[in-house]
């Protein structure tokens, strides 16, 4: 029975990672890889409608703030960066460093999700652009509309993080896996709005 | 687990470096914005634009999520995601009429 | 399982601890217990949808029958559509993972067991809530130019079912604008647009389940070469399922901002593209096809080598047709809109691309007729119903490559032809292979055999009312009748092979009939299976019947393909297998073994959070649907204080307490040396 080994570890714990990947880790690259479609639909459905001309009403390239809209990217796009060096300071177990941080991009965040209210109510209340004004006026707001979700989302889920790290010994390393996947989801966000920056905004063309 | 891996990983003052970079490439992003109304590039302010947004996703992605660390598997699953997704929405645009690049 | 030790509860709730009664099924995390009320919960809404599909052939048993009314004709349609693949092949393809998956690949469980419960729940508060629109929906006539709702009122009228008023009534397709705001006013598309996110988003969360599961517990030596095919074809769903979602989420999005926020996207008046809904939809309802066929295939490649007692011919190539048909299954979609107005070009495309399709198709049912070839058949239930997956499945395929002559096709959009064409691949493929899998698994699941006699008398029932209803449509298509459409008049002829369908439909819900009743007196008096009775070639069968709790007392080690079946058999000299004298041995200890662990089996523990975050959904969907009044609005902020709580909690909580007495190096086991991975991946 030289096939049925006893291998009293593998009888303990079945579960083990095939590929060496962390399950917790893989399935979130599988999700991120699967976000590509959701936001590959919402963009289509945008660069579809941007500048079909004959519409009524103003339409979003016309009314777009580059300058405003230049420094929010640029905010979020430090969030990276703020990301990546609270992961390097938790696996370097450097629990103060992964705190401060882990709220310096909660807070970058914020600031990001700030702007764009600002910046929707800008077009709603003083260019009277809203969700029903056209499609493209449509398109543009569910958006970016979702995009400010999954980032509301991301910057829950660091101000968790980091009330857990606050407390005695901070961050156990079970935590500090979620820190990491918290990072790739935001890192995720951030280069979607890379996409969305480029083609959204600087982009758009005028109505044809 | 991961930390594991962390000997590989940039050091701190790479992740400054590399957000700089970061933070040029968007400023010749938005500069390039404003060279266009003037100057009319056409087709080439689109392709320089798409080039470094292209630029900028590839640095995020390797870097601060470490894919170019991390085992293939993992980027070939994200590499598929995003070619089937670029795939098949240019070919629901380009059946719905749609010029995807467009100069501005 | 008295397998199980007892643990301290360490988190702030106590967990739950029952294993027997209702609460051990509301807070499960066993993949096998999720995977049975899958099967459960899918099994009704077949019976739903089935007599939604006897409603409507009633109305058409006679030319211009006044059964019902168009609009209940319209609702009956929409749901019977929707029911049968959302909520029936969909969840029962589920149920086989679930139960099988762990099981095939040698695993105690999925790698999140949580996240596997929350998917079910998900699963079925979706489809209670698209249900409950019969209760609580509204499907309101469009008013025309001359105000008047035309005979589309699904109230009222002679014989009509009044509940159908609120049902709703834009085909499972809904098409916009059509089942936008202006054509179908009421609530009753909202609960379909919003019902269907909550069943999309559970089986998302199962794709991901499903695929770190294949590729991270598999058993040592379980490379992805030896899986068994049904474990190959859930890999490839689950990724059609992660790739495809998506889409239908935005489309479906899109929709009920529409309807609920005043977007305008598919609005005719205001310049919305109603193609790009044809677009949306059909790039996920193409792959959402073959999501609803290649389990029913992998089924099959597991139940012909059994009864036919040889492998599988050709494993890798049935393995890379699978995997090819879902590749290929993103590229073809526009097949569904030929008759929408789309390039030539794009006609031509499509067209290449859905022949193409037939290539890796072909592939497989050569491979399943070579293992039967020269087998030395064993001709029960399993194998029957089988067989007829790939009689049947051949004849939808080959009716498929002729739509895909774009000309040709023109001819057959909407009408039955259509219809036939695509019973025949999800009634004769997927339905015929599911009920494969009930027969061959039943003793897995129960320990004990369901009665043959009856099985085939259900078999032979089924095969024949399939026939007597579906075939007769082709010829009912291509004599111009039209699909959607509740009457047509008597001198167009064809009353008489409606007559044949109708009769055909109630004899498949006889065989369904027959299948329950077997069903059920053999759970509780069938005769004991014992560990193998099917002489099986997978490592499932390799754990005794029913299931234990632990799925596997000792994981198995896997050397081949077939693994279980080399340890009963050796090869004489000519090639033929002869049992090995200590096999029944073997089967005796696996089964002694399988309920007697030496040492307790640690398993994840039950959880309420699961079932908790499931229903903050529903309310924030109902909550949507009812946003404009106050009692909405706080249904919405409930709802999502219900999710978030449950999310902190699951957060907060292990999936596994603590160990009592054992191993203190719990925490750091996977950074021993014996849990390298087996081998690195090459696929």
């Amino acid at each position: 029975m030289s096939e049925l080994a006893h291998d009293t570890a593998v009888s303990d714990h079945g579960e083990h990672e095939s590929t060496g990947i962390e399950n917790r880790k893989l399935g979130m690259w599988v999700f991120l890889s699967s976000e590509f479609l959701f936001f590959g639909a919402l963009i289509t459905n945008y660069l579809l409608y941007s500048n079909r001309g004959g519409f009524e009403g103003v339409y979003p390239s016309e009314i777009y703030d580059i300058p405003f809209t230049s420094v929010s990217s640029f905010v979020l796009l430090m969030s990276s960066l703020t990301m990546v060096l609270a992961h390097n300071a938790q696996s370097r177990h450097d629990q103060n460093g992964a705190r401060t941080w882990l709220f310096a991009t909660a807070s970058l965040g914020a600031v990001f999700l700030g702007g764009q209210v600002f910046e929707f109510t800008e077009f709603i209340v003083i260019y009277d652009m809203t969700l029903s004004t056209n499609p493209a006026a449509s398109a543009f707001f569910v958006l970016t509309g979702f995009h400010g979700a999954h980032v509301a989302i991301g910057v829950i889920m660091l101000l968790s993080l980091w009330g857990m790290s606050r407390r005695r010994g901070g961050l156990s390393d079970r935590q500090g896996l979620n820190l990491e996947l918290v990072g790739l989801y935001w890192h995720f966000v951030d280069i979607i709005w890379i996409v969305i920056f480029t083609v959204v905004y600087l982009l758009s063309a005028p109505p044809t | 687990m991961s930390t594991e891996h962390t000997t590989d990983h940039p050091t701190p003052s790479q992740y400054w470096k590399i957000a700089v970079v970061l933070a040029v490439l968007t400023a010749i992003e938005v500069s390039l914005f404003y060279i266009n109304r003037e100057l009319e590039l056409g087709p080439l302010n689109a392709v320089l634009l798409i080039s470094l947004a292209l630029l900028k996703f590839v640095i995020v992605v390797g870097w601060y999520m470490h894919l170019r660390f991390e085992k293939s598997l993992l980027s070939r699953f994200f590499t598929a995601g995003f070619l089937l997704a670029s795939g098949c929405y240019l070919v629901v645009l380009s059946a719905l009429g749609i010029v995807v690049i467009r100069g501005g | 399982m008295t397998a199980t030790a007892e643990r301290p509860q360490t988190t702030i709730f106590r967990r739950p601890r029952s294993t027997t009664g209702l609460w051990s099924w509301l807070t499960t995390v066993d993949h096998k217990r999720i995977g049975i009320m899958y099967g459960y919960a899918a099994f009704t809404f077949f019976i739903l949808g089935g007599v939604e599909a006897l409603l409507l052939r009633i109305q058409l048993t006679q030319a211009n029958s006044e059964f019902l009314t168009a609009g209940a004709y319209n609702a009956l349609f929409t749901m019977h559509g929707t029911t049968m693949i959302f909520l029936f092949v969909m969840p029962v393809s589920s149920a086989f993972m679930n139960y099988l998956l762990p099981l095939l690949i040698g695993a105690r469980d999925v790698a999140f067991p949580r996240l596997n419960a929350l998917s079910w729940w998900i699963f079925v508060f979706g489809g209670i809530f698209l249900y409950s629109t019969f209760f609580f929906g509204t499907s309101l006539p469009p008013v025309g130019a001359d105000g008047v709702s035309g005979n589309l009122a699904a109230g009222g009228g002679p014989g009509s079912f009044n509940f159908l008023a609120s049902s709703p009534d834009g085909g499972w397709f809904s098409y916009q604008p059509n089942a936008g705001p202006l054509y179908s006013p009421g609530t009753a598309m909202d609960y379909w647009a919003l019902g269907l996110q909550m069943l999309g988003l559970a089986s998302l969360v199962s794709a991901i389940n499903f695929i770190v599961t294949v590729f991270n517990m598999r058993a040592l030596g379980m490379r992805l070469l030896r899986m068994p095919v049904f474990a190959w074809m859930t890999t490839v769903v689950a990724f059609l399922l992660l790739f495809s979602l998506p889409i239908i989420a935005v489309a479906l999005f899109m929709v009920a901002f529409d309807r609920q926020f005043g977007t305008v996207f598919f609005a005719p008046t205001g310049g919305g593209d109603p193609i790009l809904w044809q677009h949306l939809f059909w790039l996920f309802g193409h792959p959402e096809v073959y999501i609803l066929v290649l389990p029913a295939m992998g089924i099959v490649s597991e139940v012909l080598p059994v009864f036919s007692r040889k492998p599988l011919f050709g494993y890798s190539a049935v393995v890379f047709a699978g995997a090819a048909i879902g590749f290929l299954g993103f590229g073809v979609w526009a097949h569904h809109m030929f008759a929408s107005g789309i390039t030539p070009v794009a006609q031509a495309a499509f067209g290449l691309a859905t022949m193409i399709i037939a290539i890796p198709t072909g592939i497989k049912i050569f491979n399943w007729m070579g293992t039967m070839w020269g087998g030395r058949l064993k001709l029960n239930t399993p194998l029957l119903f089988a067989m007829g997956f790939v009689g049947m499945f051949t004849i939808g395929g080959l009716s498929g490559v002729t739509h895909s002559v774009v000309p040709s096709d023109w001819q057959q959009t909407d009408t039955y032809y259509i219809v036939a064409h695509f019973h025949y691949v999800l009634f004769g493929g997927a339905v015929f292979g599911l009920f494969a899998g009930l027969y061959y698994w039943f003793p897995k699941l129960t320990g004990r055999l369901m009665n043959d006699r009856w099985g085939k008398f259900h078999f032979w029932l089924m095969f024949i009312g399939f026939n007597l209803t579906f075939a007769p449509m082709h010829w009912l298509g291509l004599q111009g009748m039209v699909r959607r459409t509740w009457k047509y008049a008597p001198e167009t002829g064809l009353e008489p092979w409606n007559v044949a369908v109708t009769v055909g439909a109630f004899i498949i819900a006889l065989s369904i009939a027959v299948f329950m009743v077997n069903w059920w007196t053999s759970r509780r008096r069938g005769p004991k299976s014992g560990i193998d009775p099917w002489d099986a070639r997978t490592v499932e069968w390799m754990t005794p019947s029913p299931t234990p709790e632990h799925n596997f007392t000792e994981p198995p080690v896997v050397t081949r393909l077939d693994h279980f079946w080399h340890l009963k058999y050796d090869e004489d000299e000519e090639g033929r297998p002869v049992r090995r004298p200590d096999a029944d041995q073997l089967l005796e200890r696996l089964e002694y073994e399988g309920y007697n662990p030496k040492s307790p089996i640690h398993l994840p523990n039950p959880s309420y959070f699961p079932l908790t975050t499931a229903i903050g959904l529903p309310l924030i969907f109902y909550g949507i649907i009812y946003h404009t009044s106050s009692w909405g609005k706080a249904l919405i902020v409930l709802g999502a204080l219900v999710m978030l709580a449950s999310l902190i909690g699951w957060g907060m909580e292990p999936v596994e307490e603590p160990h009592v007495s054992h191993d203190q190096d719990h925490d750091d086991h996977r950074n021993s040396a014996d849990f390298e991975p087996a081998e690195p991946e090459d696929v």
